[in-house]
């Protein structure tokens, strides 16, 4: 053996000299460019887009994340859906042939006849909407969404293809997150049962969407093709693939270099874009629903006296936050629900450029100039540097503000009560919510329940939780709105909130696409069109 | 040998344990909740009492931990929270592109490296070595990220040679090779460097044995002489220092990986230790010691077939 291998070294001659060396990198030099060996959509049949994260439960009774219900959207079908790149949030048949609310908690629905699920698991019922709804409710799936779905009560078939859902009490938000949104995706009763019931996570078997999942390589793509069972309109693309891209600008690197067409392009790259975008690319934007605010707590000592959080309102410039921060790509925000949602506010109660001399005014009445106060922050660039320029604005009104950067995974325990005592430690904090259609969704995280859950102002309202439980019930959408607003001054007036923004959603795309959004820029990937 | 063996194994099952415990205290250490950041905001308190109770958290650490190295023994890693599947079966699907990515980085870096230090050796203080030297101390110096970031820049966006994204289609070995030469030439380039300079240093010590003495008074070629004498013996400590390095090459792999939207072990531990996935994280540290215990074991083995010296220790 020894001799072997010392026989081995002994006989080593080098074949590779300088010539072969240099052949050996120009021929694999010209492979590289000869043979591409990407998947293009040079002829439009493929569509290959960013997903913010990779897929990891398409099931509708615990999809959790919106990336989910992006992909969703292509597979199962819907009663209702968003209208796609409509003005407002409005909805459209998708499934359904009609529907109509018979009374305060009483909807009727008929489904269009003929709709089939992959995999011979024959046609789309009554039975399987009835099925997929009263899922999201059982107490053995324990839905981390059920709340979607509010006081449903249950599902009544009248036929093959008709049935009313009954709820326990009006809720409004059936028809704006429930019916279009992620609980209202119907799945098959029986591929779902065949494999034992329960959740189905990634453990797909039929479809009933135009697109079926194909191939779902995790941490990679997830690669849909036309389900050849679909009956509706024929889908624009062939094969829809989805890469989970987390950072925006990796999205826009592998858009500028051709892997990709459609991407959602962070704010800070925004203007350029607008300025000098890619040849054949289009970039829009649209209001996002999110909302970012400063929250101070109520319970904390520093902040007892009414005066010293107005102070802080008083002393913040909005504009200056959005500009540097966000790269005035950002629209203001006037409280939680942004412009075409129900309950918008126009304006705050305190002018978005804020009062600085009213501010100092302030302290100075309340003996509190130099007051030292610490500020809570996530540690992304966009939130450490608008934490920045709150700083400076505290500072300059007469506070001594100081910053604590902190991981998504420590941030989010800050305020909870259930981590111990930590939220008595917490003063400022800038926040950032993610939202959905309805402006229920929003407030919920305010009421005196949440206190030390997610209410990490410890805002406590006798009157918001009672407008809280009354909007949801309420169906005439302008006292709606007026009871939203109602809302949005109380927490204002509490001096404990300071409205930033709604952030903003792009969107950048190769001139052959005809997307679909939302109107908060949230792809439709199931409405996509070839132009 | 087969004593050595018994000896790296059980020295390897000692780091593997330490090191997951290690890791295992500091997780624990970390302010956050995994139930608060796994279940998002819509979670109410029984629900992350229920996903507690569920990931074990709720018992005693040294239960936890007892259980974790109980699980490994049967072959159960455990389950993963967010995607509801086993860890091992995660774990192991993303483990292949990691893999393959070091290794493509360490072979490139010394198919080139060893070559120019070996040349430099030979040619010592000329121009050539002067220009690779400074080549190399510059090539160590450039942090991995920005090496990514502007070979992206460059050969992906700007050039269109090389996709941005990716690990390229199952079955298709051009197209998987296309979506490595960006990320293995990010993480390898530092190793060239690194290589260059070591292979040179030693070959300066080799050319002066006596060996190599005895074989110029023969008279035999400087050719034959640098190749069959000198850099078999001057290359041998470059292994040892490749096996060594195969970890920290795992940990250059998670920027790649992050820059270039590669799957594998260093994406899924920089998103499972953001969700403070726990059962994840553990799973992909455990696995990642093996690799590396398995790479400087497998150093050690090579240097000593090589290295008769080595070998009568074995």
């Amino acid at each position: 053996m020894q001799r072997t291998i010392q026989g081995t070294i002994q006989g080593f001659q080098p074949r590779l000299g300088r010539r072969g060396f240099m052949l050996s990198a120009l021929v694999f030099g010209a492979a590289a460019t000869a043979f591409p060996g990407r998947v293009l959509s040079q002829d439009g049949r493929v569509l290959r887009a960013r997903l913010y994260n990779d897929v990891n439960r398409l099931d509708p009774a615990i999809y959790e994340n919106a990336y989910n219900v992006e992909v969703m959207n292509l597979i199962y079908p819907k009663l209702v859906g968003y209208k796609p790149n409509a003005e407002g949030w409005e909805w459209q048949l998708e499934a359904a042939e009609a529907i109509e609310q018979l009374d305060d908690t009483r909807i009727r629905f008929k489904l269009r006849e003929g709709l089939q699920w992959s995999g011979g698991f024959g046609e789309i019922t009554a039975d399987d909407v009835k099925y997929s709804y009263e899922r999201v409710i059982d107490p053995e799936i324990d839905s981390p969404v059920k709340g979607d779905f509010g006081p449903l009560s249950h599902v009544e078939v009248e036929d093959r293809y008709s049935g009313v859902i009954v709820l326990n009490e009006p809720f409004s938000p059936l028809w704006t997150i429930a019916l279009p949104y992620g609980v209202g995706h119907i799945v098959s009763k029986a591929a779902v049962e065949a494999r034992g019931g329960g959740r189905f996570g990634m453990e797909l078997t039929a479809f009933g969407g135009p697109f079926k999942v194909k191939e779902w390589r995790a941490g990679e793509v997830t690669i849909l093709e036309r389900n050849e069972a679909w009956t509706g309109e024929e889908p624009a693309f062939d094969e829809v693939r989805l890469y989970p891209i987390g950072d925006p600008q990796a999205g826009e690197i592998a858009f500028e270099a051709g892997d990709i067409d459609y991407t959602q392009p962070s704010p800070a790259s925004l203007q350029r874009y607008r300025d000098d975008p890619p040849a054949g690319a289009v970039v829009e934007d649209f209001p996002a629903l999110f909302y970012v605010w400063l929250g101070i707590n109520l319970d904390h000592p520093k902040f007892e006296d009414l005066r010293v959080r107005q102070a802080v309102q008083n002393a913040i410039d909005v504009r200056l936050i959005l500009e540097a921060a966000y790269f005035g790509a950002a629209p203001l925000a006037t409280g939680l629900i942004p412009p075409g949602l129900v309950g918008y506010r126009p304006q705050t109660l305190v002018p978005p450029e804020g009062d600085p001399a009213r501010a100092r005014a302030l302290l100075e009445e309340a003996g509190q100039v130099g007051l030292e106060v610490r500020l809570a922050v996530r540690n992304t660039a966009t939130f450490s540097t608008a934490a920045q320029i709150i700083q400076a604005q505290l500072n300059d009104v007469g506070f001594r503000c100081e910053i604590d950067l902190y991981d998504s995974g420590v941030f989010w325990t800050l305020g909870s009560e259930a981590e111990g005592e930590q939220w008595r430690d917490l003063e400022l904090v800038l926040n950032r919510f993610s939202s959905s259609a309805d402006p229920y969704y929003a407030t919920q995280w305010f009421t005196e329940a949440q206190v030390g859950i997610w209410n990490w102002e410890r805002f406590r309202s006798e009157r918001f939780d009672e407008l809280h439980q009354a909007a949801v019930r309420e169906t005439d959408q302008d006292r709606r709105g007026e009871m939203y607003r109602q809302m949005q001054d109380l927490m204002e007036e509490s001096g404990a909130y300071r409205f930033i923004t709604h952030e903003v959603n792009a969107i950048l795309y190769r001139d052959f696409i005809e997307p679909a959004v939302r109107p908060d820029g949230v792809s439709l990937f199931n409405h996509f069109k070839r132009a | 040998m087969w004593l050595f063996l018994a000896r790296r194994i059980g020295l390897a099952v000692a780091i593997v344990a330490v090191a997951v415990t290690l890791l295992y205290s500091m997780i624990h250490a970390v302010p956050g909740d995994p139930a608060s950041v796994i279940l998002g905001p819509r979670a109410t308190p029984e629900m992350r009492e229920a996903l507690r109770e569920r990931l074990g958290l709720d018992r005693p650490f040294v239960v936890q931990i007892g259980s974790f190295f109980g699980g490994v023994l049967r072959g159960d890693l455990g389950t993963d929270i967010v995607r509801d599947r086993p860890v091992a079966d995660i774990v192991f699907a993303q483990l292949p592109y990691t893999v393959v990515l070091v290794l493509a980085s360490v072979g490139w870096a010394a198919l080139v490296g060893i070559p120019l230090g070996c040349f430099s050796a030979v040619r010592r203080n000329s121009l050539a070595d002067r220009i690779i030297g400074v080549l190399s101390v510059s090539f160590i110096a450039v942090p991995y990220f920005a090496v990514s970031i502007y070979a992206l820049l460059i050969f992906s966006v700007g050039l269109r040679w090389f996709p941005s994204m990716g690990v390229g289609e199952p079955g298709d070995p051009l197209s998987q090779a296309r979506h490595l030469v960006l990320p293995a030439f990010a993480v390898g380039l530092s190793w060239v460097g690194y290589i260059a300079r070591m292979v040179r240093a030693s070959m300066l010590e080799v050319l002066g044995d006596n060996h190599v003495r005895t074989a110029r008074a023969f008279g035999l070629p400087e050719r034959r002489i640098v190749f069959r004498y000198a850099l078999p013996i001057a290359v041998l400590p470059t292994i040892t220092i490749l096996g060594v390095g195969v970890g920290y090459l795992i940990s250059a792999a998670v920027f790649a990986e992050i820059v270039f939207s590669r799957p594998g072990i260093g994406s899924l531990l920089f998103e499972s230790v953001g969700q403070r996935n726990y059962p994840v994280v553990m799973g992909a540290v455990l696995v990642t010691s093996v690799l590396f215990v398995v790479s400087t074991t497998l150093a050690d083995l090579a240097n000593a077939l090589l290295d008769p010296r080595a070998r009568e220790k074995l």
